[in-house]
């Protein structure tokens, strides 16, 4: 296990590059995140442990990070300020090289569309969805929601496709070939916005903090959130989830499937816990399938605090995950040894 | 984007991991079916009212007609209009949908009538909701409407066949309410005092809002032609208050009034609900749909309960039907700030408030039925304009709508105002 300290700054986002095993950023926010400034750190993995290589800091608090998907050095951080930046870490000066300013309120989720690679997406506490092109001076699109929606992500198997969870329990799948704009009706001079193509209510009506979807089996999401309940749906027309893996003591602030297993994901939350999961549905670890209903395979308890960010490594054997957390720490791990130390 | 709006979100999501039912009820979503115009007309006496020479398609071209007025809504988007009704031949189908047309609604606007008896207005107001919700349409009117003046009385009921006499229960169907009222009043020991007592809370609770001007939001008032029963002279008058409202009214002045189905019995008119007319319109679409056109948001309905009772005890419907929706909803009935239970009489009435153990001060507050009349189809749309005008004005936020239902059922509904 390998630990780096964000002196002054709580973690509240840790993803790995897509393009090199060595390096990670992490989004932080000074005080917790409730007023303050907000820093991007770049960190390289080396033989002697996690160096910091660089950071960027900002007005406000950073709350989420997504890598470019097409320029290893560029990366896009959601702020509080309502703002979405674009960083360049090749960049000499620390300023971001796009910023937008379109969010009323805090941006809490941004994500890179993994398959069509030019175009990102990001959620707000007011109440919209956007979808952006980094070379674009605007937003391409605005999905509204209705209500403080803390996690958006781009379907990795589908271009098209965009979900978000909410505070008001629901879970949206916007479909972007649907046009967006129906007639209109005579007395309205607003355009009639997007309705999602699928939209679940998410039982336990607790506000939804996190999701993401299966790397595996593309109709497959898990959802997170207040209830502490981790449930796993199939999109195709059934509403109900199709497991529900329960352990987290307080809220589930980031779920996240792994890359390696089609069946296993880790959540980490309020509990300072972070645990590994297997859904019964897909792979286990190691590669061996798994069945019977969901369970839990392990936890990793290093945090001191609330985990705020959760992100697999996509490279090597599998199993690799960094986590950061308002303890002011990332730690990078391997998630078959937390396995191994749970079977002892 | 101040640091406590922070703290408190993250807060939130700390203590509070569970919300009782009525904290969840009261989160908007942008699916609700919401209630965005609930408007009636006056209540009027049957037969003596400013309404006797109104007839209820007229009653009910003035609701709809209000509701376009009042809303502001552009009629051609409302899809769907359903009426309840129980009197008028043929279910009023088709003069409602020519009242429709009268009101302002364009051709496209359909139209249909149903009846369950005293909850048609609510059920009428139901269907719409479930239409909106299943996807059927996006906007519509539930509304109710009855001209007892003009058709209450025997021709309103088919002749039973030998085959429905032949089954003990189902003759009872058609038992009269005042007979079968008395018998439940005898049989669960209803006292005439508690019974004369509750109707004189009404009378007087419909006057003092009357007097107030609680009742002015929700009527619209109508312009219609009456005949001087004095003078034979036919004049012009503009309707807006119930006339069925008294003053002076007390238990003890009741007390002295005959029993009207029995020698020794309890039930007179004085402690029954009175014959009316009116009519009523509630506007309702999802929250997103009201977002999108700008229309006022003055509640929402979370779910309606229907159940069946003995025929003869028809009047405990309310006692069955109220624990059906909380089971549903999840609510209790502290979670519940007013319940409109629909005074067929007072026998009924006082004995399901008692048996579901509720608030006295939580039942009509503003009166009831006995008080300012029940026009059959109409009361149960009626009952969300009371209701969500007086949620509002005193910063209530759940609110119950039940009622007996002849033939032996009982409906009920909860509505979240805002």
């Amino acid at each position: 296990m390998f630990h780096y300290r964000t002196q002054g700054y709580n973690g509240y986002a840790v993803k790995y590059s897509s393009f090199f095993d060595n390096r990670l950023a992490c989004a932080a926010s000074a005080n917790f995140g409730l007023v303050g400034n907000g820093r991007l750190y770049i960190l390289g993995l080396t033989p002697g442990g996690i160096v910091g290589e660089k950071w960027f800091d900002t007005q406000d608090g950073l709350f989420d990070l997504t890598w470019s998907e097409i320029h290893e050095n560029q990366l896009v951080v959601a702020s509080g300020d309502g703002s979405v930046k674009l960083f360049d870490i090749m960049v000499k000066d620390s300023f971001p090289i796009q910023n937008w300013q379109e969010h009323q309120r805090e941006v809490f989720s941004v994500s890179w569309n993994l398959v069509d690679k030019n175009t990102f997406c990001s959620s707000s506490w007011d109440g919209t969805v956007k979808i952006w092109s980094p070379i674009h001076p605007t937003s391409l699109l605005t999905l509204p929601t209705n209500s403080c929606t803390y996690s958006s992500a781009f379907s990795p198997h589908s271009t098209h496709l965009v979900s978000c969870v909410s505070s008001d329990s629901f879970l949206r799948i916007f479909d972007l070939r649907i046009p967006q704009a129906t007639p209109l009706p005579p007395s309205t001079a607003q355009p009639v916005p997007a309705k999602p193509a699928i939209q679940i209510h998410v039982p336990g009506n607790a506000e939804l903090l996190t999701h993401d979807w299966n790397k595996y089996r593309p109709e497959v999401l898990a959802t997170g959130g207040v209830d502490k309940v981790i449930r796993v749906f199939d999109v195709r027309g059934a509403t109900g989830s199709v497991s529900e893996l329960r352990g987290h003591e307080y809220a589930i602030r980031k779920v996240c499937w792994s890359p390696h297993w089609a069946g296993v994901l880790m959540s980490g939350g309020y509990d300072m816990s972070i645990r590994i999961w297997e859904d019964g549905c897909g792979g286990g670890m190691g590669g061996g399938m798994s069945g019977g209903g969901g369970r839990l395979l392990g936890v990793m308890d290093k945090h001191t605090e609330f985990v705020a960010g959760l992100g697999w490594c996509l490279f090597g054997g599998g199993g690799w995950a960094a986590s950061a957390g308002w303890d002011e720490g990332v730690w990078v791990w391997d998630a078959n040894q937390v396995v191994a130390g749970m079977r002892r | 984007m101040s640091a406590t709006d922070r703290l408190a979100q993250i807060s939130s999501q700390l203590t509070s991991p569970l919300k009782s039912h009525r904290e969840k009820l009261l989160i908007p979503h942008s699916d609700d079916i919401v209630i965005t115009c609930a408007l009636r007309t006056a209540h009027t006496k049957g037969g003596r009212g400013l309404f006797k020479d109104t007839p209820a398609q007229d009653l009910l071209a003035g609701a709809l007609r209000g509701v376009i007025e009042r809303s502001n809504i552009d009629p051609s988007l409302v899809e769907d209009i359903t009426v309840g009704s129980v009197l008028p031949p043929g279910g009023g189908a088709t003069e409602f949908r020519a009242a429709a047309l009268v009101a302002g609604f364009p051709v496209s606007t359909a139209v249909r009538a149903t009846n369950r008896q005293c909850s048609s207005g609510l059920q009428a107001v139901v269907d719409i909701a479930n239409a909106i919700n299943s996807g059927m349409i996006e906007i519509g009117v539930g509304a109710g409407v009855e001209s007892m003046s003009s058709q209450y009385g025997p021709g309103a009921v088919t002749e039973f066949s030998e085959l429905l006499e032949s089954h003990p229960e189902a003759k009872n169907c058609k038992v009269p309410m005042g007979v079968l009222s008395e018998k439940m009043a005898k049989d669960r020991k209803i006292k005439r005092e508690d019974q004369d007592a509750f109707a004189a809370a009404s009378y007087q609770k419909a006057l003092v809002a009357q007097s107030i001007g609680l009742f002015d939001e929700e009527i619209y008032p109508l312009t219609v032609k009456f005949e001087d029963p004095k003078t034979n002279e036919i004049k012009t008058i503009t309707v807006g208050k119930d006339d069925g409202i008294r003053p002076n009214i007390t238990a003890e002045s009741l007390g002295k009034i005959k029993p009207a189905f029995a020698k020794d019995g309890s039930i007179h008119a004085g402690n029954a609900s009175q014959i009316s007319d009116g009519a009523a319109a509630v506007l309702l679409m999802k929250r997103s749909t009201a977002q999108r056109l700008k229309q006022p948001i003055l509640g929402k309905f979370v779910a309606a309960s229907i159940v069946g009772v003995a025929p003869l005890l028809m009047g405990i419907g309310p006692w069955a039907a109220i624990p059906k929706v909380f089971e549903k909803t999840g609510l209790n009935k502290e979670d519940v700030d007013i319940f409109e239970i629909n005074e067929a009489f007072a026998s009924q009435c006082v004995w399901c408030v008692n048996e579901l153990g509720l608030d006295m001060r939580k039942v009509n507050p503003k009166g009831g039925a006995i008080a300012f009349g029940h026009p059959l189809g109409s009361t149960g749309a009626r009952q969300v304009s009371t209701l969500l005008t007086e949620l509002r004005r005193t910063g209530g936020r759940v609110g119950v709508t039940s009622m007996c239902v002849g033939t032996g059922m009982g409906m009920a509904a909860v509505w979240v105002a805002e």
